[in-house]
């Protein structure tokens, strides 16, 4: 059954073939085998899976409608919320905080009947791009033990790739959904800003930050956009649009699209992820596309941007966590400038002080200007530049990630590891959708990514395209070995 | 380079208290990755302007003035730190209080 994906396992339960009993039970059996290795999960809602999925098998039996997710495992990056349970954004300052509502991603995950199996890790509030940054525990690459899968939803893209759940969530601030989806070997895609609500997703980056699915099939993925893609009252960045039919938009024939490619973005790349960008491009051509080549050099910048306009906003956004009214508060704290000052030391790592204090050096009165305000207008620019790309063609290739899976530990200087996010970073700064999906593997035996970028609101060409590269190309068949048994 | 003064400022600015090997550390890590964002003034900018939105229609968005639910008091009060009657309990803010 780990072989199956979300559409197969969903399709036969409502056939009756397999019940949501059976699924919740595997589905626990597995990770209980499994996780010890990848370390994937930092909580299981067992009983509550159990519960539901009784529920779903008297509601099919009774022949009631069922959810376009009905019986399907999922996994939450342990940043969303779900009532009652735990949110600990991978700190030490949540680790005891549980969900008071849930997030709307929930809810319609709930109503459309998948069954929820637990929160993955994640970089502490998913400021990171190796999940080496979460306060409890490493999550492994199920490719390679000894790397990390990337981050930060790193530990959602390692439960999707050890098949412990065909499905899961993230959310992608820089590339924290497609990064670790390349490295791990599986497809990971990041709506339009604003199509998928943020309402009980805990902000890191608010203009940048938006919820996504991982998963083994680009199908699946779309099936996941027909639940969360919906308008919310509680987001007032949330698009007021309908849901789309993403999976039937699938299979309208590619031939005739333009794919860009911006070789003046990509001189970094070495010969050998250069031969295996051109490989994968030939893949396009052979689908009847036509490459046409586009001026990006202007997203040289997007590093740079991206760690002012996020650490500006993050260091906002986390300074709500003062001790007084939930998370940590500090034992050693007799006043209240104590609990601030000790709750914060306490409570955050290394990685997440960083960026506050970068956040709060950047805003901060003498050099608002000269950082904030420049990168606004660097951003600028760079949207810009993504419309005047896409005036020729209608979605821009490039790798997603610059290297395939690296040891855990190995990239100690913060530079180094920001630039993992290169070719992810651009799409959330300009707001748009952006998936990567499997495209064969390095020398090492290291999955490797495509990447694919549209127009803001064209994330069904962007899925319509990753799902016929998918069918040619085949790779997201390969399980990793050491996962690949029942 | 950020000089150790600046740095202790920001660190209170950040309500951030850091032990000596955390400083040191931090320190040079922002040192380097503000030296990387420099990169930034090579950029010509002219008169664009700054980037308000990504989104292409923003509208103001306000919901209907209507009571719906709210948190209650139990739930809130299950997640804070320390509470007493109904209230967060905190330490005294002024001199003399309990």
């Amino acid at each position: 059954m780990y072989q199956l994906s979300a559409t197969a396992v969903r399709d036969l339960f409502f056939k009756g073939e397999l019940l949501a009993e059976t699924i919740a039970e595997a589905t626990l059996k597995r990770i209980a085998h499994c996780d010890q290795k990848t370390g994937a999960f930092l909580s299981l809602f067992s009983e509550r899976m159990m519960d539901k999925a009784k529920k779903l098998d008297a509601k099919r039996k009774a022949g009631k409608p069922l959810g376009k997710l009905a019986a399907v495992p999922v996994a939450l990056k342990d940043n969303i919320h779900v009532f009652g349970e735990l949110t600990t954004c991978g700190s030490h300052f949540l680790s005891n905080y549980r969900a008071v509502f849930d997030a709307t991603v929930t809810r319609l995950l709930e109503e459309e009947d998948a069954l929820i199996v637990g929160k993955t890790n994640l970089d502490e509030f998913a400021m990171g791009s190796s999940t080496e940054h979460s306060a409890f525990q490493l999550t492994k690459n199920p490719w390679n033990l000894a790397c990390s899968p990337g981050g930060s939803s790193g530990g959602s893209a390692a439960a999707v790739a050890a098949r412990l759940t065909p499905l899961a969530f993230g959310s992608d601030t820089g590339g924290s959904i497609r990064q670790p989806a390349a490295l791990t070997g599986i497809t990971g895609f990041k709506p339009t800003y604003g199509r998928v609500s943020r309402f009980g997703l805990v902000a890191f980056g608010s203009s940048l930050d938006q919820i996504g699915p991982l998963s083994h099939h680009v199908a699946d993925a779309a099936l996941a956009m027909e639940v969360i893609g919906k308008h919310c009252l509680y987001d007032a960045t949330s698009l007021s649009l309908p849901s789309e039919p993403f999976v039937q938009k699938l299979t309208l024939p590619l031939k005739g699209m333009k794919i860009g490619v911006p070789w003046n973005f990509l001189t970094q790349l070495d010969t050998s992820a250069k031969a295996h960008f051109e490989g994968s491009l030939k893949v396009f051509k052979d689908l009847g596309c036509t490459l046409v080549e586009v001026d990006l050099g202007a997203l040289k910048y997007a590093i740079s941007v991206y760690y002012i306009l996020a650490t500006a906003e993050a260091s906002t956004n986390l300074a709500r966590f003062d001790g007084i009214r939930y998370g940590n508060r500090s034992k050693r704290a007799a006043t209240l400038d104590e609990i601030y000052d000790f709750s914060r030391e306490e409570g955050f790592g290394s990685e997440v002080k960083r960026r506050i204090m970068l956040g709060t050096y950047v805003l901060s009165a003498g050099y608002q200007d000269a950082y904030y305000k420049k990168a606004q207008q660097v951003r600028t620019l760079i949207i810009e530049r993504f419309k005047a790309a896409f005036k020729s063609c209608q979605l821009i290739a490039t790798p997603t990630s610059p290297t395939s899976a690296f040891e855990i530990g190995k990239i100690q200087n913060p530079v180094e590891m920001y630039l993992q996010d290169i070719y992810t970073i651009p799409a959330n700064l300009a707001g748009l959708p952006a998936i990567s999906i499997p495209s064969g593997f390095c020398p090492q035996g290291k999955p490797l990514g495509l990447h694919l970028t549209g127009p803001q609101l064209h994330d069904a060409e962007v899925l319509r395209a990753a799902y016929h590269f998918e069918q040619t190309a085949g790779f997201h068949q390969k399980i990793p070995p050491l996962f690949n048994h029942g | 380079m950020m000089t150790e003064e600046e740095f202790l400022k920001l660190a209170k600015l950040c309500r951030i208290s850091c032990t000596p090997e955390e400083k040191t550390a931090l320190l040079k890590s922002l040192t380097q990755v503000l030296g990387y964002v420099a990169e930034l003034n090579t950029c010509d900018t002219g008169s664009l302007p700054t980037c308000n939105t990504v989104l292409e229609n923003p509208r103001t968005i306000v919901r209907d003035d209507t009571p719906g639910d709210v948190l209650s008091r139990d739930l809130f009060l299950a997640n804070a730190p320390a509470h007493t009657g109904g209230m967060v309990r905190v330490p005294p803010v002024l001199k003399g209080e309990q």
